[in-house]
């Protein structure tokens, strides 16, 4: 590990160009940066490793390839359409084979790889997605963000209401949410990362990672409780 | 209610007031959300093991977190890679080095 070239011959080989891809760079993902702050240079806090050809196929093979079904449902959920999940995930494993060397084996590579995956969502994909992102991660931030009563409230619906809901219903209902709520939700509860991993993955702060679920799921809540009025699985029912 | 009486099965006897109304129904929703979501402390723990015996809307709170975390875990279909995106990727890092 030791006797490879220089980091920059290592890092760049193979690089259409000289610049890291805005914001899609998995800088360590295990350094929680500040809310906003830089997350595109990969090795200037986490020392690049110097991983020869044949340990970086071994890394990618038996760290990354093993989480590519997981990746891809998020992927999925993330674009709700088949032809961009299958880009989105194509693109961040080829992202994550070119930057392997600021990725530290042994670390959390499932966080890692979550992390480039939503960046280049965000910068790649939104962009250029076939509806227009209905709503912008801005819009939502100033919209929700406040600690207001108004988004903290409680959702009147009862269990027995949604537990007849089949699987394409709750599908429908999570994808009408603002992509950054589905997100959290998608991670937390469908993929089971902890907050603290989600905070590095989101590069926001952990207080925003439980509020954010904590309003991701009122209006999850409210969506389920529409379709499950119109589906006419009500309380009378039940009883 | 059936939902609630495996909860505060052990008060069936003395049963203590039942709260119908949570004055803290937003705090005690947040706190259940960290207990499911594996993040509460033991203190938090504690506080909602005593509200499901003594608080309604506790009761029917915990339920349904717990039914929409289980109708996302459990009913909505995980979507798997397919073969020839993993055969692609494969063959495309090997052009890299
Ligand atoms: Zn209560």
């Amino acid at each position: 590990m030791s006797d490879t070239p220089t980091r920059d011959d290592q890092d760049r080989t193979g690089m259409p160009d000289h610049g890291m891809p805005d914001h899609g760079g998995p800088s360590g993902p295990d350094h929680l940066l500040p809310d906003g702050g830089p997350v595109d240079q990969p090795s200037a806090d986490t020392p690049a490793r110097r991983y020869t050809d044949e340990q970086k196929y071994q890394v990618f093979n038996k760290e990354f390839m093993p989480h590519i079904d997981s990746m891809y449902n998020f992927a999925f959920r993330l674009t709700t359409d088949e032809d961009d999940a299958n880009d989105l995930v194509q693109d961040t494993y080829l992202k994550a084979f070119r930057f392997i060397s600021s990725f530290e084996q042994g670390t959390n590579a499932k966080a890692w790889l979550f992390r480039i995956l939503k960046n280049s969502f965000i910068n790649d994909y939104r962009k250029k997605s076939k509806e227009p992102a209905k709503v912008d991660y801005q819009d939502v931030e100033t919209t929700y963000n406040s600690e207001d009563a108004e988004s903290e409230h409680t959702v009147d619906l009862r269990a027995e209401s949604v537990s007849d809901l089949i699987g394409d219903e709750v599908a429908t209902a999570l994808n009408s949410l603002p992509v950054d709520f589905r997100t959290v939700i998608i991670l937390c509860d469908i993929e089971g990362f902890t907050y603290e991993e989600m905070a590095k993955i989101l590069d926001i702060p952990i207080g925003t990672v439980r509020s954010r679920l904590h309003r991701a799921r009122n209006l999850l809540k409210e969506k389920l409780r529409d379709y499950a009025s119109s589906m006419g699985y009500n309380e009378e029912s039940e009883e | 209610m059936q939902t609630s009486s495996s909860l505060s099965s052990s008060s069936s006897d003395s049963k203590p007031q039942m709260k119908e109304h949570c004055d803290h129904q937003v705090d005690c929703l947040k706190m259940i959300q960290l207990i499911l979501d594996g993040e509460a402390t033991d203190q938090q723990l504690a506080r909602l093991k005593a509200n499901l015996v003594s608080c309604q809307p506790c009761i029917q709170m915990y339920h349904l977190e717990q039914e929409v975390k289980e109708l996302l875990t459990k009913r909505m279909e995980k979507k798997c890679c397919p073969e020839q995106l993993v055969a692609t990727i494969k063959s495309k890092i090997l052009t890299f080095s």
